[in-house]
């Protein structure tokens, strides 16, 4: 027996006479409240602000106090309208529900189809032995050091080239950024998948070769769907990074109507502080409320995500 | 290994059963079906790239398709031995068009003077030269004028020489006499054409820019718009001589000779344009030699190590910190804390930051008018610096808190109890105890962050656009960071945009980043799986 265990043994009827576990008390940890509360204050410090601006009737941001001076919901009815008008009278060209629909629909066209495309890849690394599969992963590694926003030069350029003789990949057009965003896909994600995909029990596979099914068959219909935690991660990942990416974007998309949100919103404020504020607060605050619940509810998968990140590097 | 592992099935058959089902009914003949469909859609999209490309003339992208296709239907259709191969495919072919491909791009572009000024062959910026250096001679002919649009909206000319009073019509191909009748002229003014539409004031406005570059070619001289309603003559002034391959201007005699560096130049003075062509290592070179290039770049260069790690190190001291002071056993209101503090990152970035852009704004800015405080925060070179750590630590400090949070409550208490005994205290304790066993599992984590800060364009893009500007001729400013700079020297400058030094610093900073992920990687030992 070790002592750990004595020590315990001789504990245990000193801690059944205590009140089951102790809350300390207040004077003890007061500071520690103290420093809690001053850190949320910092947290939620511009989104007080973006808050009272949205319901505030000053567009302008020298208006922007604690609570809204004069409250009103004009803000957000500006934002229906496909443009805009700023106080000094000038109207701009925003058309803010359609860059919410742009950046969702790539956002959600990309995360799945980065999911189908590196759960595919991965399960070749995984499950076969062929030639040139350590080569090919090696490869993935280095090209992902690559980080394709380095790239934008070239994407730019060859899209551009490329669009004028094969009209399928073109300037301002959604379809090529998202086929760009694809092309980095696999070398982010394949490496984190296929250490998921090792801890399935191989038997499994053999178990429905067995019984007559093909490689897609077992891919599709037992391996995928046991592989479903580290999908869910790839996907919000995946779903974050496009829906905040915005070089590629800004070098490939040129109208406003086409724009995905991070595009929109930076051109709408562009340092028009003095003017535009309300209705970029009001924007913000309809965009990101959404967002920040999708993040709040799913932490639990990032978070489980990240420890898995933190082995794998 | 990896800290999360695969469930292993079990037959509870309860909730999200659906997709399993929904997935395996996909396999089989269905799963045939589908795959045999958009076999054949790529194949379709295929053929009719290829026909496009033929009638373009593109024989080596055609034969570049054509092979890619038959491989591709080869791997699908080539039995056991093929089965890796069609899993890989659809990443390999996206990964290849959008990623290496771009790669080899950037590479070859690197050893370029790919540039504004540097963009065409060189046989077509000898045709534009011999263009753009027409001039109007003494006593040359002019022209009455009217722009308009042809038939199908084609921009032209509409002329009347002034001392024959012939009628011609100009475009960019050459100059055609005009039937008679057609264009009707009087008092030096051109009224009107039939089957053709002129153009007066607001349109005529907007074409200001094209119709100051608009030559009618005349044999080797041409004709150019002087006012909105008159064009004159231009005679070359320089010569081109094919055989020595210099241009000879022909009023002093002066030669301009190919410097190899894609311009033709006599002394200072260089024709324009250049051409685009290999220059070796001149641009790394120019990182290294060049005063106006170097100055730059090595601000930018220390800025963006210490903004890295400024923004990491500072956001896991107060990660840690806060998570340590919250990481109290029953301790009330720990959950709406921990809620709370995780907001900053749950936020989109990009909104984030223009609005603290705004918040920062030192005339009207909340920050300065709440704590009446005047600290130009975004216009003041090292002001903006602070700031922009500041605020990445803002978005970054909730990451490391969680991530502390977690590994702080998987070290076993008994280590810290059994420290306690021996007669450490608090501060001791952590030092020798909490922090190593803490760094064992966020040291990779602080790597990755510090490779991800260190390209992270949106933190300074959106908050301060590499601001405050020195005003001297840099592109670069005080915020900079090298992805920043990058950008603004192949995109969006404002100065003329330079591909090939945006190129050689991409692949200065691949080595950075390659450099840091080996370090991250030696850790992680993640290369002994492979074998």
């Amino acid at each position: 027996m070790s002592t750990v265990e004595i020590v315990a043994a001789q504990s245990a009827p000193i801690a059944l006479e205590a009140p089951a576990p102790r809350r300390p008390r207040l004077v003890d940890t007061w500071w520690r409240h103290v420093v809690g509360v001053f850190a949320c204050l910092v947290a939620l410090f511009p989104i007080w602000f973006v808050a009272s601006a949205a319901f505030n009737r000053d567009n302008s941001i020298s208006g922007t106090s604690y609570l809204p001076t004069h409250f009103t919901l004009h803000n957000f009815g500006n934002l229906l309208h496909n443009t805009s008008k700023d106080s000094s009278g000038t109207t701009i060209d925003a058309p803010f529900l359609r860059w919410i629909l742009n950046s969702i629909g790539i956002a959600i066209v990309t995360a799945i189809a980065t999911v189908i495309i590196s759960a595919l890849a991965a399960y070749a690394f995984s499950r076969f032995r062929f030639r040139g599969r350590r080569f090919g992963m090696l490869a993935l590694l280095l090209v992902q050091m690559f980080p394709q926003l380095l790239l934008v030069v070239a994407i730019y350029l060859i899209v551009l080239n490329v669009g004028r003789i094969l009209p399928v990949v073109q300037l301002n057009s959604l379809f090529t950024v998202m086929l760009v965003y694809l092309g980095g896909a696999m070398g982010v994600n394949t490496w984190l998948m296929k250490g998921f995909l090792d801890s399935i029990p191989k038997e499994l596979d053999e178990s429905a070769r067995v019984d007559g099914a093909s490689a897609g068959q077992i891919f599709w219909g037992v391996v995928l769907p046991l592989a479903l935690p580290v999908l869910a991660v790839i996907a919000l990942w995946s779903f974050i990074a496009t829906f905040n990416e915005f070089v590629i974007a800004s070098a490939i998309l040129n109208t406003t109507s086409h724009f995905t949100l991070p595009l929109g919103m930076y051109g709408f404020i562009s340092n028009q502080y003095g003017q535009r504020w309300g209705v970029f607060a009001a924007g913000s605050l309809l965009a990101a409320v959404p967002a920040a619940l999708l993040f709040m509810f799913l932490q639990r998968f990032i978070v489980s995500g990240l420890s898995q990140g933190a082995v794998k590097g | 290994m990896s800290a999360t592992t695969a469930p292993i099935p079990s037959n509870d058959g309860g909730r999200a059963s659906w997709l399993p089902r929904l997935i395996s009914a996909f396999s089989g003949t269905t799963g045939l079906a589908v795959k045999l469909a958009l076999l054949s859609a790529g194949n379709g999209l295929a053929v009719w790239a290829i026909v496009t490309l033929l009638a373009k003339h593109q024989w080596i992208a055609v034969a570049v398709l054509v092979a890619a296709t038959a491989l591709i239907d080869l791997l699908y259709f080539g039995g056991a031995r093929t089965v890796p191969a069609k899993f890989l495919i659809p990443g390999v072919v996206l990964l290849l068009g959008f990623q290496v491909v771009p790669i080899v791009y950037t590479v070859a572009v690197s050893f370029t003077n790919y540039s504004t000024g540097h963009v065409i062959g060189k046989q077509d910026a000898i045709k534009q030269i011999e263009i753009t250096t027409l001039q109007p001679p003494e006593n040359g002919k002019a022209y009455t004028m009217a722009v308009a649009h042809d038939a199908s909206g084609r921009l032209v000319l509409l002329l009347q020489d002034q001392l024959s009073g012939k009628t011609f019509v100009g475009t960019q191909k050459g100059l055609t006499p005009a039937a008679p009748g057609l264009i009707h002229a009087s008092g030096g003014v051109i009224e009107s054409a039939k089957g053709y539409t002129i153009l007066h004031g607001l349109a005529l406005f907007d074409l200001d820019k094209t119709l100051q570059t608009y030559v009618v070619p005349v044999g080797k001289a041409g004709i150019r718009p002087q006012s909105t309603t008159t064009a004159v003559e231009l005679q070359p002034t320089l010569r081109y001589d094919a055989k020595r391959g210099v241009f000879v201007r022909l009023a002093d005699g002066a030669v301009f000779r190919d410097n190899r560096k894609g311009s033709f130049v006599h002394g200072q003075e260089e024709l324009e344009p250049g051409w685009k062509t290999g220059v070796g290592f001149a641009n790394f070179s120019s990182i290294i030699h060049d005063p106006l290039v170097r100055s730059p770049f090595i601000s930018v260069f220390i800025w963006t190590f210490g903004f890295a790690g400024g923004t990491v190190l500072l956001s896991f001291a107060l990660g840690l910190f806060l998570a340590i002071t919250l990481n109290k056993k029953g301790m009330r209101f720990q959950r709406t804390y921990r809620s709370i503090l995780i907001i900053p990152w749950a936020v989109p970035g990009f909104l984030s930051l223009l609005v603290w852009g705004g918040l920062l704004n030192d005339k009207f800015g909340v920050v300065n008018r709440i704590f009446h405080i005047s600290i130009p925060w975004l216009f003041d070179a090292n002001w903006a610096k602070v700031s922009c750590i500041l605020v990445s630590a803002w978005l970054t400090t909730p990451y490391f808190f969680v991530v502390s949070l977690g590994a702080l409550q998987a070290i076993p208490e008994e280590l810290t109890e059994a420290a306690r005994v021996d007669g450490g205290g608090p501060f001791q304790i952590f030092r020798r105890v909490t922090l190593p066993l803490l760094l064992v599992t966020t040291a990779p984590l602080l790597i990755a962050s510090f490779a991800f800060n260190f390209n992270n364009f949106g933190n300074i893009y959106f908050l301060t656009n590499g601001g405050p500007f020195t005003g001297n001729s840099s592109i670069a400013g005080a915020t900079d960071i090298l992805i920043s700079y990058t950008y603004k020297l192949a995109i969006a400058g404002g100065k003329g945009q330079n591909y090939g030094l945006a190129s050689a610093i991409t692949i200065i900073i691949f080595f950075i980043i390659a450099g840091i992920s080996a370090i991250s990687f030696s850790r992680t030992k993640v290369l002994e799986e492979v074998v």
